[in-house]
């Protein structure tokens, strides 16, 4: 290893926080309202007070659900080793009873050196499950089980669910029901019986507004002092730093960028792009960073498609899009390809490729996603005379045409005639 | 630490007798445990290194023997040498049982006549036959003292014999050494020595309430030497049963089982306790001083090496023991002695296992005689069972690691779940008004009365003494309905307890009794089987449970030996519902044959469920019916502050305002008990009563539908006036998104501008949540 350059160093460093969400979401451990301390004091009373809670924890994905759920668990762990062992179960994978029953009779094993077996049968394992909650209850231990996508747990009898929640009903058994669902109506899914025992605590995650990401992006950007960099670098990087963040112009990038999805992951995606544009001569973040990731984080996948097109889809894209402007309920390519020999009649042009040429084009476009089929029936037959749907607006192909380098004039004409 | 603890192998008395060739039972080490041979392998030691390290042990004992009462014992522990053969390990199979309460025999005996002397000749010949007539008794009286199974007793040690002889039953007074008399003795809660009321400085009038310390230990306290007053010269002072005890000079054990060996000699089963100090962890500062564990380590003792009786008890029994004298001990957790862990005890298992089998095997042990062949009979029956326990146990311990979840109906390994250490919160006992109304307002709590329930209560106990109390036990059928938390399955099993009661009392037959949950079931078809293994404790696989409870409820088995009638609790009836029904039609159809005694009792939230049902099913069930209909307002609050009862912690419109509430929307007697909780929460920090904001705000919590929070978050994408515009692609985006949070419906994003999408909310509540927003002002025009 040679000398390091400190701007090196420090992109390292900001970069490995990024991608650790303990470390992102302790900033919201801080703050005392949060869901962060909620969650806490519901399953430190359990595992002190013997309060058996379930709790659902609600939001759009991306906000960090899982992670200060994980966060709080670690620091449960911490401040009660021995005292909490962990379950986790996800809706994705374990949604058929037997299967997640099993599941959780072999976490208990791994957690408590015993042997398990996997040929148990449902029985078997439910009466383990009940016996293993008593005994842990009387050694004053508590079970956490985590469920997420708890939506998909609520398909079916939930017998899961029922006797999970039936058996923290008992004085003896001492456990937390943790439900990590994006579907904000997850709870109104449980049945009257399951709902009935639900504790009814639920924990929403919301995204954050813009001034909490300036003090998020302080607490992420900003270099430690314990880090292995020169001081005088590691003041002048945080100056700058803190200026740009105050700026306004920094405040309209965040804006657009909190417009359309003001969820934490997004902003950290934000972010990540942000530092991997840092000038490593220059040492320090600036402004253009910020404003260059804007766009790379915001895309316009169906457009950028456009701009790959050859001219020969351009104009079968407006074909389509001619027909239906004059409302052709249905089209497939032989009646493209109608409307395509009749544009030569009207505009006298020498571009007229032949019926194959055109197909190939054709079939690009389908592969492109830029057009569909109408369903899925009639697989057997030739993609000819299988309907299709033009997939990008009026809008877009227009945009698409004026930002398109080689675009003939005619095709300009052709969606503005009609259009 | 290893050699020390090496140095004390022996526990008792008794281990240097021929007694020692039981091996103790858990772990499963066969090393003859006597005084002298020093085997290393010693793992399950009850002494902690120093304090084993405070006994010389291999000083010339015999000499340091006191010759008082318990002379004889002592004696004879080393002329008997500790020769013993491994072949006779192996011999010997028979120990007692741990379930105490398979034998009943009342017996009764002075043990004077008994001689060593005949006693050390008839060892010669017994090890042989000693299965054979080996006899249990429930009660033994010995020395004057009257033991039985259950009873808690001092066990001398071996090595404490030189302290002090005189082994004082009485406690003196600290200061002036004379014994109570009629004077109160006062305990100090810190140093267990007992004062004089008179004899304190100052001189106390009367007993104080709640803790007192005295004035030594409070001048310990606070740095200062305060001296205890010494004993006049020449007179020792006499240290008591319990001092002994807790300096580990002592043992105290817990009667599993007595029996009379083959020479005449009385034996026990001792269940170890343990001081805290004996503990891995040591004394945590939690513990009382007069705390004790149970251990689940076994040994036999003799008789003789027992003192007197101690009392061990529960904490709620300790509370209510104010002046139990000096002997009463406090035990709330089980130590695990190879694994070091610490498990409550749960009270609750012992009451539910005896019940119903002492029951049955009252009658057949009034029937047969003390000394006869049917004890031999049976104790080599227990012999055998013990040996497959402990061929279990081994193979549990070392051998072969056994599954833990896949054994029919036993689960093994379960010994070494336990905490390391107690935490030290869950003993500070104090609890706020507070902490105590969220701890009886969990769900998990059971109440102490069950109120409001009363005419259904009746009902049922009407109904099940009806059917069991005629000769011919008709079968019955009762269909229980309501909405969920509503108290069905509580009432009923609280009508299960009381009956149970008098089943003890005897004024009515007994019965068994089987609870099964619709919802546990893996499939409906399983409940043949989960009924079987209740009635007969076998497991067999479905169709076989069928055809066997087929002919068990038919009227041609009229000679069965069980004629007990039948109670079947059937919790969610409706999952038993196939497609042919003929699961709920056996189970229903069963109580109509002749001389079948079964009870059926369905437990369900659909009102009409017996009409969906065939017809030869609902004309078998559907008459009979029970509607637990939702609390009122009234109800709930009794239910609330029947629980609150004594806790100053709600005010009474609070709890009002809660019940109204829920009251309004189910009846859910678990929503309301819910919601104070959550409200008790609220202000955990504040120390005030709870009141109507609070309940207020967990209502809110509660009941609020999270999408208006969301939204007024998410503040809409869809219409965007002046603003730049976003792009196709993002707002589709951001209709996934929205659509993944079910705020809006909508297809699969592939569809991309096909895409249809639904808002899932009524207008309204969008209304109500952008009505507020300050950031678009614009967007209400839109709405």
């Amino acid at each position: 290893m040679g000398v390091e350059n400190p701007a090196e160093v420090a992109k390292f460093i900001i970069r490995s926080r990024i991608a650790d969400p303990l470390f992102v979401y302790s900033y919201f451990s801080q703050l005392p309202d949060s869901n962060y301390s909620k969650l806490k004091y519901i399953i430190s009373s359990s595992v002190t007070e013997a309060c058996n809670n379930s709790v659902l924890l609600l939001g759009p994905r991306g906000c960090g659900k899982t992670a200060v759920l994980e966060l709080v668990l670690e620091d449960l762990l911490k401040e009660h080793p021995d005292m909490i062992s962990v379950v986790k179960l996800n809706g994705l994978l374990h949604s058929d009873n037997n299967c997640a029953l099993k599941e959780i009779a072999r976490q208990v094993c791994m957690e408590h050196q015993l042997q398990f077996s996997k040929m148990a049968s449902f029985d078997e394992n439910s009466k383990f499950l009940l016996s293993i909650l008593r005994e842990c209850g009387l050694a004053h231990k508590t079970i956490v089980f985590v469920l997420e996508e708890f939506d998909l747990f609520t398909e079916g009898k939930q017998r899961l669910l029922y006797s999970l929640l039936d058996a923290m009903q008992s004085v003896s058994s001492q456990a937390v029901v943790v439900g990590v669902s994006c579907r904000l109506d997850a709870d109104q899914l449980l049945e009257k019986r399951v709902r009935s025992r639900f504790s009814h605590r639920k924990l929403l995650f919301l995204s954050s507004p813009g001034e909490d990401f300036q003090r998020l992006a302080e607490h992420i950007l900003l270099l430690p002092m314990d880090s292995r960099l020169p001081n005088d670098f590691r003041a002048s990087f945080n100056e700058k730093l803190l200026n740009i963040l105050a700026g306004e112009e920094f405040k309209g990038v965040v804006d657009q960028l909190c417009y359309s999805d003001s969820t934490v992951s997004h902003l950290l995606r934000f972010l990540f792009c942000a530092v991997c544009h840092m000038d490593l001569s220059s040492g320090s973040l600036s402004i253009q960073n910020f404003k260059s990731a804007l766009p790379s984080i915001q895309r316009q996948p169906k457009q950028e498609a456009l701009k790959d097109c050859s001219v020969l889809q351009l104009y079968l894209l407006v074909c389509m899009k001619r027909l239906e402007v004059k409302e052709v309920e249905l089209c497939n390519f032989n009646s493209i390809m109608k409307e395509y020999k009749s544009i030569p009649d009207s505009f006298q042009t020498c571009d007229n490729f032949a019926r194959n040429v055109c197909l190939r084009a054709f079939e690009h476009l389908l592969q492109r996603g830029l057009v569909s089929f109408q369903d899925n029936r009639g697989q057997g037959q030739s993609t000819e005379f299988r309907p299709v749907k033009l997939l990008i607006s009026w809008h877009e192909l227009q945009q698409g045409l004026q930002s398109f380098p080689s675009c003939p004039v005619l095709l300009h004409k052709l969606m503005a005639r009609e259009g | 630490m290893a050699e020390t603890q090496q140095m004390k192998k022996f526990k008792t008395p008794s281990k240097g007798t021929p007694k020692a060739k039981h091996p103790i039972s858990i772990d499963h080490h066969i090393a003859p445990q006597t005084p002298q041979s020093a085997t290393p392998s010693a793992i399950n030691l009850r002494r902690s290194h120093r304090l084993t390290a405070a006994f010389p042990e291999h000083r010339p004992a015999i000499s340091s023997f006191n010759t008082h009462q318990s002379a004889a014992k002592t004696r004879k522990i080393f002329e008997n040498p500790p020769l013993v053969l491994p072949t006779e390990i192996s011999i010997t199979p028979a120990s007692p049982p741990p379930v105490e309460s398979r034998k009943k025999r009342k017996f009764h005996e002075k043990s004077a006549e008994k001689s060593k002397d005949s006693r050390n000749v008839k060892y010669k010949h017994a090890a042989d036959r000693k299965v054979k007539k080996k006899v249990y008794y429930k009660k033994v009286v010995y020395d004057g003292g009257e033991f039985s199974a259950g009873h808690d007793v001092y066990v001398k040690r071996r090595s404490d014999a030189s302290s002090d002889d005189e082994d004082p039953e009485v406690e003196e007074c600290r200061v002036c050494f004379k014994p109570a008399g009629r004077r109160v003795l006062i305990e100090c809660d810190d140093c267990l020595n007992g004062f004089h009321l008179k004899c304190l400085k100052p001189p106390l009038k009367a007993v104080p309430d709640g803790d007192w310390v005295c004035c030594y230990c409070v001048a310990r306290k606070n740095g200062e030497v305060m001296e205890f007053p010494e004993p006049q010269a020449g007179k020792k002072r006499a240290r008591t049963a319990r001092e002994k005890l807790l300096s580990s000079d002592l043992w105290a054990a817990r009667i599993e089982s007595l029996w009379k060996e083959v020479d005449g000699t009385y034996w026990f089963r001792a269940r170890w306790y343990i001081i805290p100090e004996e503990t891995a962890v040591g004394r945590q500062p939690h513990n009382l001083r007069r705390e004790l564990y149970r251990t689940n380590d076994f040994a036999d003792v003799e008789m003789e090496s027992i003192i007197r009786h101690c009392f061990v008890m529960s904490p709620r029994e300790f509370a209510n023991a104010a002046d139990g004298g000096d002997d009463v001990f406090l035990c709330e957790y089980e130590y695990e002695v190879q694994w070091h862990s610490f498990k409550r005890i749960a009270e609750i298992d012992n009451n539910e296992n005896d019940g119903e089998r002492v029951v049955d095997n009252d009658a057949d042990w009034n029937s047969c005689d003390e000394f006869d062949s049917g004890s031999d009979f049976d104790s080599e029956e227990e012999a055998a069972y013990e040996d497959k326990k402990r061929n279990r146990l081994s193979q549990l311990s070392s051998l072969r690691p056994v599954a833990a979840n896949s054994r029919k109906g036993q689960i093994f390994g379960l010994q070494k779940i336990g905490a390391k250490k107690i935490p030290e919160n869950l003993r500070s006992r104090k609890q706020t008004d507070l902490e105590k109304a969220k701890s009886t307002l969990l769900l998990a709590t059971l109440p102490k009365s069950l109120p409001c329930r009363d005419r259904e209560m009746i009902e049922i106990t009407t109904f099940i003494k009806g059917a069991i109390c005629d000769e011919q036990c008709l079968g019955r059928c009762l269909y229980v309905h309501g909405v969920p938390g509503t108290g069905k399955t509580m009432s009923v099993l609280a009508v299960m307890r009381n009956l149970k009661s008098e089943v003890d009392a005897g004024s009515i037959r007994p019965y068994c009794f089987v609870e099964i949950n619709g919802l546990k079931l893996a499939s409906p078809e399983n409940i043949y089987s989960v009924i079987y293994e209740g009635l007969t404790g076998h497991r067999v696989g479905w169709k076989k449970a069928l055809n066997l409870l087929n002919a068990r409820f038919s009227d041609e088995n009229k000679c069965r030996k069980d004629t007990r009638p039948c109670i079947l609790l059937i919790d969610e009836l409706d999952l038993l519902v196939t497609r042919n029904q003929a699961v709920l039609y056996n189970i229903l159809d069963w109580p109509t044959r002749p001389n079948s005694k079964l009870i059926v009792i369905g437990i369900a939230n659909t009102m009409d469920l017996p009409e969906k049902l065939l017809p030869r099913i609902s004309s078998r069930m559907g008459i009979q019916r029970l509607c637990f209909g939702p609390y009122n307002f009234q109800q709930l609050q009794e239910i609330i502050s029947s629980r609150l009862k004594g806790i100053d912690a709600f005010e009474k419109v609070a709890i009002e305002f809660a019940s109204r509430k829920v009251a309004a929307v189910s009846g859910d007697a678990r929503r309301a008990l819910e919601i104070c909780r959550r409200a008790a929460e609220f202000l955990q920090n504040r120390k005030v009563m709870a009141g109507m904001a609070d309940v207020e705000a967990a209502i809110k919590e509660m009941f609020q539908a999270p999408h208006i929070q969301l939204a007024m978050a998410v503040s809409s994408f869809c219409a965007n006036n002046g603003e730049t515009f976003p792009g196709y692609d993002t707002l589709l985006k951001v209709g996934c998104k929205l659509g993944e949070c079910r705020l809006l419906l909508c297809e699969s994003g592939t569809r991309h501008k096909l895409q249809k999408l639904q808002l899932n909310y009524p207008n309204d509540d969008v209304t109500f949540a952008l009505k507020d927003s300050k950031e678009l002002p614009w967007l209400a025009k839109y709405i």
